[in-house]
């Protein structure tokens, strides 16, 4: 398949990557075979609408889909080995110490009821064997490390702040110094300062620690600002996949032209956000052809008929039939 | 922020005791409305129960000696929250003589053992059965816990306890099926303690069976709403195995609005042991509830209802603040 | 789900209740449920039909205590009546005393909870505090100081709605006890509601407070109503049972409890006459796990809570 970057190993290989979730017997393919590679430090955004798979994506490298969901196709590699995602038990070993995951910390991803300098040592005790008290001095690094006071430490999060609460997350997800954070909309709830502050604690750490980064979020600017490259999913699928700058400039996929668009930008002048038209796809009654075409404007009548495949295009690649000039007639196979 | 803490801690301590304070007075004012409205001079039932003839000059001595000649609002009605709180609940119609007081006193040791002993083992056996069918929700465990439950919940207990006697006391001969204590020689304290548990085996299972039906549904309840909360999800990508995940992040999050519905439900334990101490004609306070009842004997059943509200509301006092030891976003 | 029947239009009222109807029936708990309550219906209905008139002392047909039989299906008790005949009877006194009581429960907790909720302020703290105290009192504890004292002022004696005092005095003290958890949801409902917009509108086209809360608050808290009214069903049958078993009911009008009562009187437990005691008590355990399992499954659908997709 596809991959950006045969000529070295990468740190995480993803690999026509297919997830259904059976729902009352009917399946739902959430995710459709979705390739790509990730290199050690690099940072990816994956952007969509809700239901467009990048939580799906991100959920099934971390090995942490719901009991519901089925890996139907596809595989993931770390560093060259094969990952277990849909064996719960075999996946344990590698949580967090190998992968952790930034959720949204601003909702009820931290405990209620324990300190949070426990929940940030917790997996130093569980994972690596730490004793109590080289636990706590290590979550005492880490409260420091993400700009929390120490004495902070005791607090429980009901007592925090939004942005608070995100930063003892980050702190968390480092304990077990990982290789790869996952950030599911990790500023999503937050306000634009606070949301800025995280974005470049995050940055400022990735660079520090080597991490390579996933972030997942429905906001391209906010991509813009802490990612090297970008993939837009639309349906399950990738659309499009470049680099930050390449994508801003020049974006080749139509979906991806009106999601920048959409984008207040007070510089340009133009105050209106404009949405885009029509509605999110229907999973369940997925549109033939292209997912996008009943939105798109420039739609073909290819457009309804052939699923575009991802091609590589430039620095990037591109599912769509508007730019398939170099291969055409070749037709995309439609499982 | 600290001073703030404190404030609001006070407040809803201050709110806690309000709605107690509230609670109870209205149930001693329900005491004291329902025993005026009866028809009849009260001297007169208390001098002969509600079917003897005592004289008139008697009654009137009578009444001026308990004040019942003074008007009902507000004299009355402070002398009897005045001798309520002093431990003064009257005299008993059909044990003549009796202090109400004494009468209770007796008989609560007998509830006390029959309705601690049940609920002990209710709460072992149905919360931790209840918050393992929620944690394995939709396996064999829960299906059949669950099953077995709603039938258990929808069972009068005093049905129960009487099924128990059929089966374990006539056709089995297992167990005793009435009484405290056998009836005869005098034997010897070990051999006494062991009668008194057999006793105690048919009417305790009758109240325990139905209580862990209802700590069943509530418990597991809970702990489906926990298994969905995010902080478990962080829990998994935290690579903590199932039993971690239960014991260091769901048990505690699970336990807490259960606290809250276990001590309410105490006036529900108390209501069942009445009915099912009637079908062993175990000595405490259900038993004197029936034959209060089939006595009319008001002074008593107004004792136990007083009795009942206490515990009730002592109970709701107990959650409350147990409640806000267990959960940090109270305690703040 | 409450947006759907926010709009009048009828064609989508219609499509609403179908495919509510079948979700609901797609409950095999429910389907249970609403089987076990139309049997029992049927029964209450015209028990006469099926099993003759109630059997008294005087027109008994039997031997004292016997067992079932192909004459008495399900035995005879101690006075020689026929269970069966006593039990069919019984579901029509047990099931009317607990919809009824239901009904008054329903009416008090909703028009407390709907008052409470809209007007806020003193009203809900006054409201709430009385509900309070319903909350934390059990209905069976406050029926049972309550119900004797107001049938000796009441005296027994001339029949009420064709019940006997003695059950009249009960379905009304059942219903005015055990309101409190449905005004608790109602209000919060209330609450709720009265944010949304078409609240507004009703006030801005100067609707009075009382055709809000009837015409446009009360149709969007039917379902919890529903769900909650099954729950409050199951409660009455325990608590008509538990006091008819204390002695509270009526031997002329035997309710399932007073059945048990007279045949605990009878020591049908210790002398192991197990038909006499089985019958009624299943009967009052089945029609109340079937309440509580079409109240679950009526809950069940109308908040559908588990996300399939995270």
């Amino acid at each position: 398949m596809t991959n950006l970057s045969q000529d070295k190993a990468s740190l995480l290989e993803v690999d026509g990557l297919s997830v259904e979730y059976r729902l009352k017997g009917v399946s739902l393919r959430a995710i459709d075979r979705v390739s790509f590679a990730l290199q050690a430090g690099e940072a990816v955004g994956l952007v969509g609408e809700s239901g467009s798979g990048k939580t799906t994506t991100a959920m099934a490298i971390a090995g942490l889909l719901s009991p519901n969901a089925r890996v139907s196709g596809g595989q993931v590699r770390y560093r060259g080995n094969l990952l277990p995602i849909d064996n719960d038990a075999a996946m344990r070993p590698h949580r967090w110490t190998e992968t952790s995951v930034v959720f949204q910390g601003a909702m009820n991803a931290l405990n209620p009821v324990h300190r949070i300098i426990k929940q940030i040592a917790e997996p130093c005790i569980l994972k690596l064997g730490m004793s109590r008290a080289e636990a706590t001095a290590r979550a005492r690094e880490l409260l420091e490390l993400v700009g929390i006071p120490t004495d902070r430490g005791t607090a429980y999060p009901h007592e925090l702040s939004g942005g608070m609460r995100q930063r003892v997350m980050i702190a968390m997800a480092l304990a077990c110094r990982p290789s790869i954070i996952i950030g599911d909309e990790p500023t999503t709830a937050l306000d634009v300062i606070t949301q800025a502050q995280i974005l470049k604690l995050l940055g400022k750490l990735r660079s520090q620690l080597n991490l390579a980064l996933i972030l997942i979020t429905h906001d391209l600017s906010v991509v813009a600002e802490s990612c090297d490259r970008v993939m837009i999913m639309y349906a399950g699928r990738i659309v499009e996949d470049g680099t930050v700058a390449e994508i801003f400039a020049k974006p080749k996929h139509p979906y991806t032209r009106l999601l920048i668009e959409s984008i207040p930008n007070p510089a340009s002048g133009i105050r209106i956000i404009r949405p885009i038209p029509g509605d999110p796809p229907n999973l369940m009654n997925r549109p033939s052809g292209c997912a996008f075409h009943p939105r798109c404007p420039s739609a073909t009548g290819v457009c309804t008929t052939e699923v575009p495949s991802l091609e590589k295009f430039g620095w990037g690649r591109v599912a769509c039939h508007l730019h398939r000039s170099s291969q055409e007639g070749r037709v995309a196979v439609h499982a | 922020m600290a001073g703030n803490a404190q404030e609001g801690r006070t407040s809803r301590i201050g709110n806690v005791l309000i709605r107690a304070a509230i609670t109870l007075s209205m149930v001693a004012t329900l005491n004291f409305v329902l025993f005026r409205v009866i028809p009849g001079d009260p001297a007169a039932l208390l001098l002969g129960g509600a079917r003897m003839s005592v004289s008139a000059e008697r009654i009137e001595a009578q009444r001026q000696n308990w004040g019942l000649d003074r008007p009902l609002f507000p004299d009355q009605i402070l002398d009897y929250l005045s001798a309520t709180l002093h431990g003064d609940l009257g005299y008993s119609f059909k044990f003549r003589g009796r202090l109400v007081s004494d009468l209770i006193w007796e008989r609560l040791p007998a509830t006390i053992a029959l309705v601690g002993l049940a609920q002990l083992i209710a709460m072992l056996c149905g919360v931790m059965l209840g918050l393992y069918a929620g944690w394995r929700r939709g396996g064999a465990v829960d299906r059949i816990a669950m099953g077995a439950s709603l039938a258990l919940y929808s069972t009068p207990s005093f049905w129960l306890a009487m099924v128990l006697v059929v089966i374990f006391s006539t056709a089995l001969g297992w167990f005793p099926g009435y009484g405290i204590y056998s009836p005869g020689a005098s034997i010897g304290s070990t051999d006494k303690i062991l009668d008194y548990l057999r006793h105690l085996a048919l009417p305790v299972a009758a109240v325990a069976l139905g209580l862990i039906g209802q700590y069943v549904v509530v418990a597991r309840a809970a702990m489906s709403d926990v298994v969905t909360e995010d902080y478990m999800v962080t829990a998994r990508a935290k690579g903590l195995t199932n039993g971690q995940m239960l014991m260091r992040h769901a048990f505690r999050n699970a336990m807490l609005p259960l606290v809250t519905l276990i001590t309410l439900n105490l006036g529900y334990v108390v209501a069942g042991a009445i009915t099912v101490e009637a079908v062993f004609a175990w000595p405490g306070i259900g038993g004197l509830t029936v034959e209060a009842l089939n006595a009319r004997d008001y002074p008593v059943l107004q004792g136990i209802f007083l009795l009942l509200g206490v515990s009730i509301v002592a109970a709701n006092l107990l959650a409350d603040l147990a409640y806000g030891i267990l959960d940090p976003r109270i305690r703040q | 789900m409450s947006e759907s029947i926010v709009r009048y239009s009828s064609r989508s009222r219609a499509r609403a209740i179908k495919s509510f109807l079948s979700n609901l029936l797609g409950h095999a708990g429910a389907q249970l449920g609403l089987l076990c309550l139309v049997f029992f219906l049927v029964l209450s209905a015209v028990p006469n039909i099926l099993v003759g008139p109630l059997e008294t002392v005087a027109t008994a047909t039997g031997d004292f205590l016997v067992p079932p039989s192909s004459q008495h299906l399900l035995g005879t008790d101690e006075v020689g009546r026929d269970v069966l005949n006593l039990v069919v009877h019984g579901a029509r006194i047990s099931l009317t005393i607990a919809l009824l009581a239901t009904v008054i429960s329903l009416v008090v907790g909703t028009t407390v909870g709907i008052t409470a909720g809209y007007y806020g302020g003193r009203v809900d703290v006054w409201l709430m505090r009385l509900t309070d105290f319903f909350f934390v009192m059990p209905s069976f504890v406050l029926a049972l100081v309550i119900t004797p004292v107001v049938l000796e002022v009441m005296g027994r004696g001339r029949e009420i709605l064709g019940f006997r005092p003695s059950l009249f005095v009960i379905l009304v003290v059942i219903g005015i006890t055990s309101w409190a958890f449905v005004a608790r949801i109602v209000r919060s409902q209330t609450l709720s509601l009265k944010e949304r917009t078409f609240i507004d509108r009703a006030r801005v086209v100067g609707s009075s407070n009382l055709s809000i809360m009837v015409r446009h608050i009360l149709p969007n808290l039917v379902p919890q109503i529903a769900a909650n009214g099954a729950l409050v069903v199951a409660g009455a049958i325990y608590v008509e049972t538990s006091l008819s078993f204390l002695g509270l009911g009526d031997p002329l009008q035997p309710s399932w409890g007073t059945l048990l009562s007279l045949a605990q009187r009878a020591g049908a437990a210790s002398t192991g006459a197990w038909w006499y005691l089985g019958a009624p008590g299943l009967c009052a355990l089945a029609v109340s796990l079937s309440f509580v399992l079409v109240g679950n499954a009526l809950d069940d659908t109308f908040n559908p809570r588990q996300r399939v997709i995270p």
